[in-house]
């Protein structure tokens, strides 16, 4: 049983769902992300970031922009309802300079996580072997580096354990230069929720969980991207 | 799916096709046959040719005077339909079709082709091999697809290649190191049959105790991941995976779609399945040889023992690299050494530099060997045969090499702790060839270099690491 929200997506004719929905079907299969809200207007932003607690991040949505920080569509760290105003403007400005014609639905409106070991994890559809997971340390460096390592779902938990240690960054999990040590049985279980999640929902095409951030004690994963298949 | 046992397991064989313009490569391939081996040919001007090598030429199949368990095809692909209904008809045991010219060549004609000879051998339940493909080479039969694969030995390595080259490649380069198969299946399109077919086959195959696959592509990703998962719980599987596309050529939007290649995801299933992988024919005789005849190392310790103390630093560096601890010895073993060993151009630290200390007594190699044995610093031993110095002196001496010989093998009988050779073969190719064959003849594991040497040893370690 496919989740409501990617089923109203696709009806709308929709392959990529906005960060909200992403997060909101992503808490529903167990996976732990920031709890994130649609505020339409600068009204309902501060509402939302009130509710939340300060500081919060706001970032633009709109089906016409997925590089959201390239185009200034992402503010983070904003204490106070009045910082999280002049956020919302800048915001709703940079997305009408950058795409005059696009519609602007408004922000994402969630709480700013406290920052963690970043790390990235991911499933995308081999043609052969279908899909497979991705894990690995997070940030621009993994571009650079694809210091990753995959495995196919479905998953066993010894599966889920090496992945996590069959990267070559995998000493700065274990806590680098005094740093703590991320938890990798969080790590290992989100990957096994997310193996679950991509076995129970073929239509998902492609995911990205980046940054997740890894704590001593848990992991959270405060963006997210989700593409459907082309339906057919 | 029909049973590949009549058609792997041959008494009677028919060549379709064998014509003079290919020097009659496939009677003459399989004039070794240990059964009984006839020719279909309707060509008037290439019979008397076939007839000349003494071998019975027939207008059909249906002429054949007893059941035929395995026909190969090599008929153009025209007629390749007609053969396939053939078959069908006279209820053989498969069919290998080296004929070409079908899905692999993306046109038109040959894809309806390939599905008009598809569905004739589904409908008969016909083991088609292929097409496009080698098909058999079964050594202990004299099955060969090439006159210089051997004939008349039991091998052990079964092997499953999509591409004729590399299956062919490697009967051949395997067998002149020793590395013999047991059956190797070329499967080319692999239409009726293919890979997880195959190793389902093999894994219950009791000739077969290894099993090797060159692989590009499959049509059911999942059915392949299976049965690789039943070939691994019976025995030892090492995968070569060619074709390194990138997904880049897929539209993606995700960085993991962007970052998940062909290689990473057949890396990540090796993984999953504990099976190996290599990444080059040379890579897969090695292992191959590691895995015949080595035992697999119950931890990481390695004594390197050299002919020269000036590679000492990189022969350790080349272990290190793979994995491997080249430790300090005991010193129990220290004190033992010091009573015997020659330190005047040489030393016993590790890597041991024992040239002058043999030379001084053969007895002396036993002794250095037994000290190791009994080292539990030590989990394996990688030895040095120098052609450099000694292949010219062996040539001469063959005694002593004899010797040399036998103090390996009879370590082998004694020790639990696996022993490989290292052959370089230097400036003395023809010599160092000559003292390979012997190693080989004594199934004593013989490599190249030390650095593959540390390569095979350390992928078969990680097997027993996968099943602990």
């Amino acid at each position: 049983m496919s989740h409501a929200i990617i089923d109203a997506a696709r009806s709308g004719g929709r392959s990529l769902l906005s960060e909200v929905e992403a997060k909101a079907v992503l808490a529903d299969a167990g996976i732990p992300v920031t709890s994130t809200k649609l505020a339409a207007n600068v009204d309902e932003a501060v509402g939302l970031a009130d509710d939340f607690g300060y500081p919060v991040a706001l970032k633009i949505v709109s089906d016409a922009i997925t590089h959201k920080s390239d185009i200034g569509g992402v503010e983070l760290g904003l204490s106070d309802a009045d910082a999280v105003r002049a956020a919302f403007d800048r915001i709703q400005a940079a997305g009408k300079g950058a795409a005059p014609d696009a519609v602007i639905d408004g922000v994402s409106v969630q709480p700013m996580a406290a920052s963690g070991t970043e790390v990235i994890m991911g499933m995308t559809k081999d043609p052969q072997f279908g899909p497979v997971l991705m894990f690995g340390l997070g940030g621009v460096l993994v571009e650079v580096l694809k210091d990753v390592a995959f495995r196919v779902v479905p998953l066993e938990p010894r599966d889920a354990n090496q992945m996590v240690r069959d990267i070559k960054g995998f000493p700065v999990l274990e806590g680098y230069r005094g740093a703590p040590a991320a938890d990798l049985g969080a790590l290992e279980s989100i990957l096994m929720k997310l193996s679950e999640f991509a076995a129970a929902n073929p239509e998902v095409s492609e995911l990205d969980l980046n940054p997740i951030f890894a704590y001593d004690d848990g992991a959270i994963a405060v963006d997210a991207r989700i593409v459907l298949s082309d339906q057919s | 799916m029909p049973d590949l046992n009549r058609v792997l397991n041959p008494k009677t064989v028919v060549v379709v096709g064998d014509k003079k313009a290919s020097g009659y490569m496939w009677l003459n391939s399989l004039k070794t046959f240990t059964g009984n081996l006839y020719s279909v040919q309707l060509d008037e001007k290439e019979i008397p040719g076939i007839e000349e090598l003494g071998i019975q030429n027939f207008s059909g199949l249906g002429e054949i005077p007893e059941p035929i368990d395995f026909v190969v095809c090599a008929v153009p692909r025209q007629v390749a339909p007609f053969i396939v209904k053939d078959c069908v008809e006279n209820n053989v045991g498969g069919v290998t079709l080296f004929t070409s010219g079908f899905a692999e060549t993306g046109e038109e004609e040959g894809q309806a082709l390939q599905d008009t000879v598809e569905e004739m051998a589904r409908e008969g339940d016909l083991a088609l091999i292929g097409p496009n493909c080698m098909g058999l080479h079964i050594p202990e039969l004299g099955i060969r697809f090439n006159v210089d694969q051997p004939a008349g030995v039991k091998g052990d390595v079964g092997f499953i290649s999509q591409s004729g080259t590399h299956g062919m490649n490697f009967s051949l380069a395997g067998a002149a190191h020793g590395v013999i198969c047991s059956k190797l299946i070329s499967f080319g399109n692999g239409i009726i049959l293919e890979a997880a077919d195959y190793l389902r086959y093999l894994a219950d195959d009791p000739d077969t105790k290894f099993i090797g696959m060159y692989i590009e592509g499959t049509h059911d990703g999942p059915r392949l991941i299976e049965a690789l998962r039943y070939a691994v719980s019976k025995k030892p599987v090492v995968t070569w995976k060619g074709g390194q596309t990138e997904a880049g050529s897929r539209a993606t939007q995700s960085h993991t779609a962007s970052l998940a290649t062909n290689q990473a995801v057949w890396e990540a299933i090796v993984k999953q399945v504990g099976a190996l992988s290599v990444d080059s024919l040379d890579e897969m005789i090695d292992v191959m040889k590691a895995l015949r005849l080595s035992k697999p190392a119950k931890g990481p310790g390695m004594a390197l023992l050299a002919m020269t103390g000036g590679q000492s630093v990189v022969l350790t560096d080349a272990f290190a690299k793979e994995g491997w601890d080249v430790p300090l010895l005991s010193d129990e073993s220290y004190a033992q050494f010091s009573e015997f060993f020659n330190i005047i151009g040489g030393s016993y630290k590790n890597p041991l530099d024992m040239a002058g200390t043999i030379s001084q007594d053969p007895k002396n190699l036993d002794k250095i060997l037994d000290i190791i044995d009994a080292d539990d610093n030590i989990d394996a031993l990688a030895v040095e045969l120098s052609a450099t110095f000694m292949a010219r002196r062996w040539a001469k001496k063959p005694e002593e090499f004899e010797r040399l010989l036998d103090s390996i093998a009879s370590f082998r009988e004694r020790s639990e702790k696996p022993l490989v050779t290292i052959l370089h073969p230097a400036h003395v190719e023809a010599e160092a060839l000559e003292a390979r064959l012997k190693l080989q003849e004594r199934e004593i594991a013989v490599f190249q270099s030390f650095e593959r040497a540390a390569a095979a040893m350390a992928k078969v370690a990680t097997l027993s690491e996968h099943n602990r």
